[in-house]
């Protein structure tokens, strides 16, 4: 476990040197922020609610929506397919630690940095700036609960994609393509309760809104009740285990092929 | 020296090229024009998403936001498919590889421009065009010969703009050395140039108007388009604005060239 | 008027003096605390059409430098520098017209396209009509057999290869003056000979003035007439290739592991080579690298056998290197005052 932190740390690190990318980082999600506070006022045009929430309760969610995509971001796939294609797979595989945590913990420790980062200065615009409450309640302390169980599951999609790159070369295309996917379907942009309600009953069964949806309804309308919370972190426990295990599957396949082809 | 047309000449010659020897990676081709599709969509399927439950977004059908919508895509194709290669100015410049760019008698931009050509912006292209004609019919815009004049003349101007913004981050390189993030953060700024500049107000639409001229990429130039009658005299300065700023990034481009000094000594 | 004419030209550089950490690299944004380096302090030479100019020095010389300014890259900061009676900074495009440039190791052809195609590029870019064209490359193929690699594509080529290609592309328009940087770098001998023989062809058909930049002596031997040697920003020696190639041509180093060493190991060493050869002869010897003790010594006066056989007989060598004198000794040869 030392190991891993250490790992965590080494990533950690390298953050506070790409210090630059977080300014701009911060700079384009306060942009962000402002844009889709003007996009939502006009919609809200006159409206007190729309499909169940308000419009606190939704920019509450789209805001917060985008630095929490920032936080998700883990650019594992882009990370490990760059590590086969330059083969430097083989020395992981020499050291003794396990691939895939090895790459996790690597990848938090930044995703860290950027929590220290950007979503500071997002609640600060929000509350302080554009006077938008967000309502104490059981919610609130789910919050980090759910975001870590969103980040594994992110983590298991770029994991996924990344190790595509075994059978292909085209990263960016697939890397593309799971990003929207993911963004599209999992609620980041706008809350799946806006979505036409046949979408929405397919959406519920898949993984893709343990990753948005569910956290950020926590601090969107904290004020539910458990009985709502509990199971929704329940699906995001549960997405957690079945895609950690199908990567894992699928990663000891990927590895008899990269042998057998000589990476 | 190089007329206009020996450029143009070279382009076709070294392009036609340069796609012979990328058809090799067909499947790179096929999947990554089909995630170029989908996430040009991506900001389109929001609008669609949120006018499932309002009839209009400040006074715009959803209709006429496809229609502006359409026009972005077309405005922002030149940019991904000519200007790829702006992309890897950064390590060209750091490892000295920017080098070779001085050594023909060819203009420098061009040259470097000319050594990629994004067949998958095609795709982007075409779904725009489609857009762009499916709303104009929906909207049952009538289409004279001048109109259609105003409309290339003001997608070129618009392009200009995409153009000269991305050209101007990405001049960062030449003297930072963490560049990326102006890149990218100009680039994330032109998902916003599909919205309607009227939800903006005071010192946001100056900005998006003005200082960086994401209104100029889409909305205001369709204005012409969607609303003949009340066309504000902004609209008529959008070739100057295309113009104008590119010819300052051009300028931004060849100080950063003539600073250049690559490595070693 | 000489081809390329250079007078007291002088190209300094303001360096930032860089701060550490977060505070010091955002106030290193708006500091005006610079440095000034003077990577070229005052050369002059002239280059007549028709020459091969080997310009060499260490590391750090000015070398590039001065090569960026007379390509156009750089402009001076002082003195005079015309090529083909412009100036290269105020007309790069112009100037590219005439200049062939190629740099040791990045191509300047197309990665993904076949061999030919570049060449074919080049023919639109320079604008070589169809005659011209066709002569070059058959010229290129009897000397280098091109016409093999045509439909390759550059990317697959070996290193030889593309430098043969490289070297002929640059010369596919008839220019005046053809800059090589460093052309066999890494390059096993039966291909550097090939491409020294390239050169030495071309230049003297078609009359190109070479300049060639090199670490590779043996590129100086083979081609050069002139050698200009370069050091700190200021010319060390200019003139004939036989005068320098008579100071280093024949030295060589003698890398030798002595088992068992200590401090007067050196000592015996000098005294039994002196005995054997006379003090005539000088040898240096020095330790320059752990275990490894060096003797420089010119072979034309002692013989590398009869050197190696002194010193194995009277010392336990458990392993030896020959390598021949680096440039930086030759440099430092010169600075001591060995062409005077």
């Amino acid at each position: 476990m030392k190991s891993y932190l250490a790992v965590l740390r080494g990533s950690f690190m390298i953050g506070l040197i790409y210090r630059y990318g977080f300014l701009f980082n911060i700079a384009g999600n306060i942009i962000y922020m402002l844009v889709t506070y003007y996009l939502w006022k006009s919609i809200y045009q006159g409206r007190e609610v729309l499909r169940g929430l308000t419009f606190d309760q939704t920019y509450i969610y789209v805001a917060l929506g985008s630095a929490v995509f920032i936080l998700l971001k883990t650019y594992v796939d882009w990370l490990l397919s760059f590590d086969i294609r330059e083969g430097m797979i083989a020395s992981y595989l020499i050291k003794p630690i396990d691939l895939q945590f090895y790459i996790l913990f690597n990848s938090f420790g930044y995703s860290l940095m950027s929590l220290a980062a950007i979503t500071l200065p997002t609640l600060i615009l929000m509350i302080f700036v554009l006077h938008i409450e967000i309502p104490l309640g059981i919610g609130l302390a789910l919050f980090p609960l759910s975001l870590l169980l969103a980040y594994l599951v992110s983590f298991c999609f770029d994991y996924f994609v990344g190790l595509l790159c075994f059978y292909t070369e085209s990263i960016w295309g697939l890397s593309i393509t799971k990003e929207i996917i993911v963004t599209v379907l999992s609620g980041a942009l706008i809350p799946l309760q806006f979505f036409p309600d046949t979408i929405q009953k397919i959406l519920f069964w898949l993984p893709f809104q343990a990753i948005y949806y569910t956290p950020l309804t926590m601090v969107a309308q904290p004020n539910l009740s458990m009985d709502t919370f509990l199971p929704m972190l329940g699906l995001q426990l549960f997405w957690v285990i079945v895609l950690f295990v199908f990567t894992r599957l699928f990663y000891n396949q990927a590895i008899k092929v990269l042998r057998i082809s000589g990476g | 020296m190089h007329s206009f047309i020996d450029y143009i000449r070279l382009y076709f010659i070294i392009e036609t090229q340069y796609i012979k020897a990328r058809m090799q990676y067909r499947a790179d081709f096929i999947i990554s024009s089909v995630g170029m599709f989908f996430s040009s969509l991506a900001t389109l399927g929001v609008f669609w998403i949120i006018f499932d439950s309002i009839p209009d977004l400040a006074g715009w059908s959803f209709m006429q936001l496809v229609f502006i919508y359409g026009f972005y895509m077309i405005a922002i194709s030149p940019m991904q498919i000519l200007f790829d290669h702006i992309w890897q100015l950064r390590f060209h410049v750091q490892q000295g590889t920017f080098l070779k760019y001085y050594f023909r008698p060819l203009n420098m931009m061009f040259y470097y421009m000319s050594e990629m050509f994004d067949l998958k912006g095609l795709t982007q292209l075409a779904a725009g065009i489609g857009i762009l004609i499916y709303a104009s019919l929906q909207l049952h815009i009538e289409w004279s010969l001048v109109r259609i004049a105003f409309l290339l003349l003001t997608l070129f101007s618009a392009s200009l703009v995409q153009i000269a913004i991305t050209l101007l981050a990405a001049c960062a390189a030449f003297w930072v050395i963490d560049s990326y993030p102006v890149l990218g953060l100009a680039w994330k700024l032109r998902e916003f140039a599909p919205y309607p500049m009227n939800i903006f107000d005071g010192a946001f639409r100056f900005t998006f108007t003005f200082i960086i001229p994401l209104g100029f990429v889409a909305f205001y130039p369709s204005q012409l388009f969607l609303q003949p009658e009340n066309v504000s005299p902004i609209i008529y300065f959008s070739p100057i604005v295309g113009i104008g700023l590119f010819a300052l990034a051009y300028k931004v481009w060849t100080l950063g060239v003539n600073s250049y000094t690559g490595t070693g000594s | 008027m000489s081809l390329i004419h250079v007078q007291e030209l002088k190209k300094h550089f303001n360096v930032l003096n860089r701060r550490e950490g977060i505070g010091g690299a955002f106030r290193d944004l708006f500091s005006g605390d610079y440095r000034t380096v003077e990577a070229v302090a005052g050369i002059s030479f002239d280059i007549e059409a028709g020459e091969v100019v080997g310009y060499i020095g260490p590391n750090g010389a000015g070398k590039s430098t001065t090569i960026k300014m007379m390509t156009g890259i750089l402009k001076p900061s002082g003195g005079v520098l015309q090529v083909n009676g412009s100036v290269p900074y105020d007309n790069r495009i112009r100037q590219a017209q005439i200049m062939g440039v190629v740099f040791g190791q990045r191509t300047q052809l197309w990665w993904d396209l076949p061999v030919i195609e570049s060449f074919k590029i080049l023919k639109e870019i320079y604008k070589v009509d169809q005659k011209t064209f066709d002569k070059h490359m058959n010229m290129f193929n009897e000397l280098v057999g091109l016409n093999a690699l045509y439909s390759q594509q550059v990317r697959t080529l070996s290193l030889g290869q593309r430098m043969l290609c490289d070297i002929a592309a640059s010369f596919l328009h008839n220019p005046q003056v053809v800059f090589l940087d460093e052309p066999t770098i890494g390059l096993d001998i039966s291909v550097k000979a090939k491409i020294r023989s390239l050169i030495k062809t071309l230049n003297e058909e078609r009359k190109t003035t070479i300049i060639l930049t090199t670490h590779d002596l043996g590129d100086v031997e083979a081609l050069c007439h002139r050698i200009i040697i370069i050091d700190k920003g200021k010319t060390l020696y200019d003139g004939d290739i036989k005068r320098v190639t008579a100071l280093f041509g024949a030295y060589r180093t003698l890398k030798l592991q002595i088992d068992p060493f200590d401090e007067s190991t050196l000592e015996a060493l000098r005294e039994k080579l002196t005995t054997h050869f006379g003090a005539e002869n000088s040898f240096t010897i020095a330790q320059t690298e752990e275990f490894w003790t060096d003797v420089t010594f010119d072979q034309a006066h002692t013989p590398l056998s009869d050197v190696l056989g002194v010193v194995m007989s009277n010392f336990k060598v458990s392993d030896v290197r020959i390598v021949e004198i680096a440039m930086e000794d030759v440099v430092q040869r010169v600075y001591d005052g060995a062409l005077r």
